[in-house]
């Protein structure tokens, strides 16, 4: 029995979606449409994205690449409801995002997306399931059923022993594992994962993105990733190349 | 776990800083409660003092005196139930110029009925009325000089010329806070009967001390003694003993003022203590909110969590001023004071009221100090935040 299917037994979330509420696997979940996003610094005006269009579909784990500068990140940051286009729309399990104010895109990316930086960014004062434990403060859950989320969410990047431990007790794979346990105790359907193993060295920057990897494919959460590490970038399906705010 | 138990675990983030800031505010909050001491003891013999007793005086000044009949006139007017009156006699200790204490010449029947609340031990109540030369001393003022019962005291006469021979016949104590125990009393007629006393002295009082009815009648009777003196050569002014102390205190205005600022310029320099560590983890922690952004948190969550740590060193710092404060002033400290300041600070504690508003300032103040900060942390774009992630 997998981790998952025991996760699933158990009846705790994360989980696979139910088939029945859940769209097809082949359903489009990510749309960005004609998407131009233009920065203002000064007098200057910086066009990052350009025209962009992008599709990606539930349960897929793509990965963006590009130079610095190319847009990577402001893409990510559009799907993940962290900014809105300039123009253009970008629309995510059907909702418009740029039509939604700030406070209405903060509650749906509590419940919609889960964000693993390069950095971990985890508290220090707080232990791993803490930490995990965060983003349940903004649900309704009482605190017993936001700690059994945060362990079960500990037990699925492999952890669970480590519940008690504060950040600078962790190494840095293990932090980032935290970081991802973090970003999936809501049981959101995308992780958006910005240079995830930036500052990892290799042997843990393998078991992040074997992690992300049994996310992607024994949890069906549709991955997005932006890296400059080509080897990061061989664990996707698909990887976009954006080069001057367009896709190559 | 809830954002009010985070933010108490951010105080530890730093925990050099975060000590160093709880002794600043401790320290400001020690020194706050100590001047609210000064002033409130200091304004304790307003504040407890008797609202049925009427004192008046020469209309002009206290140093003038009186015409002792004055006091038979008095007992006369409607709604007075006793009278007594004093004067002041401001002798000192011949050998001790240094020391000071308030000395008075009293009828000693009517002042013990007058000040029913003064506690005298049945005997030694009994000598100092049969003892002309008997003087009953408050409790202070004889744990302070090492005086008891029947000890003998001279006294060097300033206003009334010559040495003066006393004996301790009574030493009093009183549960109102507002009795100065720290005074010597003796027999008016010992004084105004002396040989030695000029006949322009004679018969001459410093102030009368009515009883009236009730509480309500005070402001009345106060009215009556003096529209009955109002065509006689010496006019009186009359008074409640509250509105009496008050009119003393008034003499130091100035300084109470005085004190009421700095205890306030405390209170700010606490503030921008607590500002500038407040705003400094707020910029230390921009990438973290930015973090807590991007996962859900609202600018208030965040705010919240700023705010709750701030409070939370505000209340550390208090309980360490406070829990300082407290068992220095009221178990050591306080007493020695009222010992030794007995005629400014007769009851020199910290009163449990004030030791709680101190805690209740000291997280206002924080909250108030990390207003800005929280309104900046709030606010900050996402974006911006998260940039400086990578």
């Amino acid at each position: 029995m997998t981790m998952a299917d025991q996760a699933r037994s158990e009846g705790l979330t994360p989980s696979p979606r139910e088939s029945g509420s859940a769209p097809k696997a082949s359903a489009v979940l990510i749309k960005v449409e004609a998407v131009d996003k233009v920065y203002q610094r000064g007098n200057e005006r910086v066009e990052v994205l350009k025209g962009l269009n992008l599709e990606v579909k539930e349960g897929a784990f793509e990965a963006l690449m590009g130079p610095s500068g190319s847009g990577k990140s402001t893409l990510l940051n559009l799907i993940g409801g962290l900014d809105r286009p300039t123009s253009g729309r970008v629309i995510v399990g059907g909702a418009d995002l740029g039509a939604m104010g700030e406070g209405e895109r903060a509650r749906w990316r509590a419940s919609n997306i889960g964000f693993v930086f390069q950095t971990y960014n985890l508290l220090p004062v707080l232990s791993a399931q803490e930490n995990v434990e965060l983003p349940l403060l903004l649900s309704r859950l009482a605190g017993a059923e936001r700690k059994r989320r945060a362990q079960v969410a500990l037990r699925v990047v492999g952890l669970e022993d480590r519940a008690g431990h504060r950040p600078d007790q962790l190494s840095g794979g293990q932090q980032q594992r935290v970081a991802i346990a973090r970003a999936i105790v809501s049981d959101p359907r995308i992780l958006v994962a910005d240079e995830p193993t930036g500052d990892l060295d290799r042997g843990s920057a393998d078991e992040v993105l074997g992690l992300l990897a049994k996310l992607n494919s024994e949890f069906n959460k549709t991955i997005l990733m932006v890296t400059h590490d080509p080897a990061a970038a061989e664990r996707a399906s698909i990887i976009h190349k954006l080069d001057k705010g367009a896709l190559a | 776990m809830n954002l009010a138990s985070v933010a108490v675990k951010n105080v530890g983030r730093n925990s050099f800083r975060a000590v160093l800031t709880m002794i600043g505010v401790g320290v400001a909050m020690l020194a706050f409660v100590l001047l609210r001491t000064v002033l409130s003891s200091w304004t304790m013999g307003a504040e407890y003092a008797a609202q049925d007793r009427v004192a008046s005086r020469h209309k002009i000044t206290f140093v003038m005196s009186l015409p002792k009949r004055y006091v038979e006139d008095i007992r006369g007017v409607s709604g007075v139930k006793d009278v007594t009156f004093f004067n002041w006699f401001g002798a000192r200790l011949p050998d001790r110029e240094d020391v000071f204490f308030a000395n008075m010449a009293t009828d000693p029947e009517s002042a013990l009925r007058v000040y029913d609340e003064i506690e005298v031990p049945p005997a030694q109540r009994e000598a100092w009325l049969q003892n002309r030369q008997g003087a009953l001393i408050g409790a202070q003022l004889a744990r302070q000089m090492g005086w008891k019962v029947g000890d003998k005291v001279t006294l060097a006469g300033t206003i009334y010329p010559g040495n003066w021979e006393f004996v301790i016949e009574g030493i009093y104590s009183a549960k109102r806070k507002s009795i100065d125990q720290s005074s010597f009393w003796f027999h008016y007629k010992y004084m105004n009967e002396s040989p030695t006393l000029a006949p322009a002295m004679r018969d001459q009082i410093g102030w009368t001390v009515a009883k009236v009815e009730n509480s309500d009648a005070a402001a009345r009777v106060a009215k009556l003694i003096d529209g009955m003196f109002e065509t006689r050569d010496i006019q009186t002014l009359s008074m409640s003993e509250r509105a009496l102390n008050t009119s003393f205190l008034g003499m130091f205005s100035t300084l109470l003022k005085a004190v009421d600022f700095v205890s306030i310029v405390i209170l700010v320099i606490m503030m921008l203590i607590l500002g500038n560590t407040i705003a400094m983890s707020v910029r230390e922690r921009t990438q973290e909110y930015g973090v807590l952004r991007a996962i859900g948190f609202m600018p208030k969550h965040i705010a919240t969590l700023v705010l709750g740590e701030a409070v939370a060193i505000g209340l550390a710092g208090g309980l360490l001023g406070v829990g300082i404060g407290y068992p220095l002033i009221n178990q050591g400290v306080g007493r020695f004071i009222e010992d030794n300041f007995t005629g400014m600070f007769p009851y020199f504690r910290i009163a449990e009221r004030d030791a709680l508003i101190a805690l209740g300032v000291a997280m206002v103040v924080a909250a108030v100090a990390s207003v800005l900060p929280a309104y900046n942390a709030g606010k900050l774009n996402v974006i911006d935040a998260l940039r400086r992630v990578g």
